[in-house]
């Protein structure tokens, strides 16, 4: 099942389920706001430190596209930070609703859009996840995306107007339901993932699933971890 | 981790305000906004900042100590090292004793046309 084997594949380096635990790791995505320590026998004790839960909320988006007349297609590229992934944002769909992996070339037969993209030099795997794709490039000192970019932009466009079978019928016929999803990953999480995390004081929750895109929650020692930005750059 | 060197907030109380002080956390330190103008009552708008000139790892609006604060809307203007300003504008929420509200977001990566 391809979004299981990767979910589990995020969390299996050794980095992520090494036994000590971080120094400095804070305990949870709390803040202790009074941090005075209560005196033992004190007949006058502190009150208890206000320990407040953080709220995390979705920040209200700008349409990153001008409208525009007409079928034009606008695509931007946001290389990552460490360049060697490239997001390409589209103004439409790509496979709605849904997202799918494809981690080398064999894994793109029958579908349009991964096999023209691997016949692009450097590119070494293609993650499309509705209007995006984003493209990890085979060269990690290559750091200038303009020219692959580019490239990546001209095989879009006439892929979608060539209007030919973007994702294979093979892939999408053979998609586990959304409850097969969730029933997997969290065995994968209860049984895998959340056993080697507890070793840096991690906590890992499902949150919610939209089609095959889950989302999940990294709480307890994970704030300010290495290891959890480990895993949020292998999950991007 | 980017190095903020100052933020200015805008805050829209919408039908409950506060009486205290508005308080922001960054990096598990709580500190009062600065240059204020504006007010926390029920549809004022408080605008404040801070020079923290600090490596950011986190920051939060801090709810009040008593009572529900209702947010109509939050924008934050962050002015960080390396990197042109940028904004981030959050919808309604409602802070009280026990949550704080994650206001930092780290400066959006490039992006060009292609």
């Amino acid at each position: 099942m391809n979004i299981i084997t990767k979910f589990k594949n995020m969390f299996s380096s050794e980095d992520v389920v090494a036994e000590e635990p971080a120094q400095n790791n804070v305990a949870d995505d709390r803040t202790n706001i009074s941090s005075e320590p209560v005196e033992e026998n004190n007949p006058f004790p502190e009150p208890e430190p206000v320990v407040r839960r953080v709220i995390r909320v979705a920040e209200v988006a700008d349409d990153i596209f001008p409208p525009v007349d007409g079928n034009k297609v606008l695509i931007k590229a946001q290389p990552s930070a460490t360049s060697d992934q490239c997001l390409f944002m589209l103004n439409r769909p790509l496979f709605s609703g849904h997202s799918w992996w494809f981690p080398d070339f064999e894994s793109a037969e029958g579908s349009l859009l991964a096999e023209r993209l691997f016949s692009l030099e450097d590119v070494e795997s293609v993650l499309v996840n509705e209007a995006t794709v984003t493209i990890t490039r085979k060269d990690k000192n290559i750091f200038d995306w303009k020219p692959l970019g580019s490239e990546v932009g001209t095989a879009l466009r006439e892929l979608l107007e060539e209007r030919g079978e973007l994702i294979s019928e093979k892939i999408i016929s053979e998609m586990p339901s959304q409850d097969e999803i969730q029933e997997g990953i969290q065995k994968a999480i209860n049984e895998e993932v959340n056993p080697g995390v507890a070793g840096h004081g991690g906590l890992i929750t499902l949150e919610h699933i939209k089609g095959n895109t889950i989302t999940i929650k990294m709480g307890g020692g994970c704030q300010g971890c290495s290891s959890a930005d480990d895993i949020k750059a292998r999950s991007s | 981790m980017p190095k903020l060197n100052k933020f200015r907030i805008q805050i829209q109380t919408g039908s409950e305000g506060i009486e205290e002080p508005a308080r922001f956390c960054f990096n598990s330190h709580v500190l009062p906004l600065e240059e204020l103008s504006g007010g926390t009552k029920p549809g004022e708008t408080l605008e404040g900042g801070y020079d923290v000139n600090s490596v950011a790892h986190s920051m939060t609006l801090v709810g009040p100590e008593n009572g529900t604060w209702s947010l109509q809307k939050i924008k934050v203007d962050f002015e960080c090292e390396n990197t042109p300003p940028y904004s981030v504008e959050y919808p309604a929420v409602e802070l009280d004793e026990t949550t704080e509200l994650n206001i930092w977001k780290d400066p959006p990566l490039p992006t060009f046309d292609v």
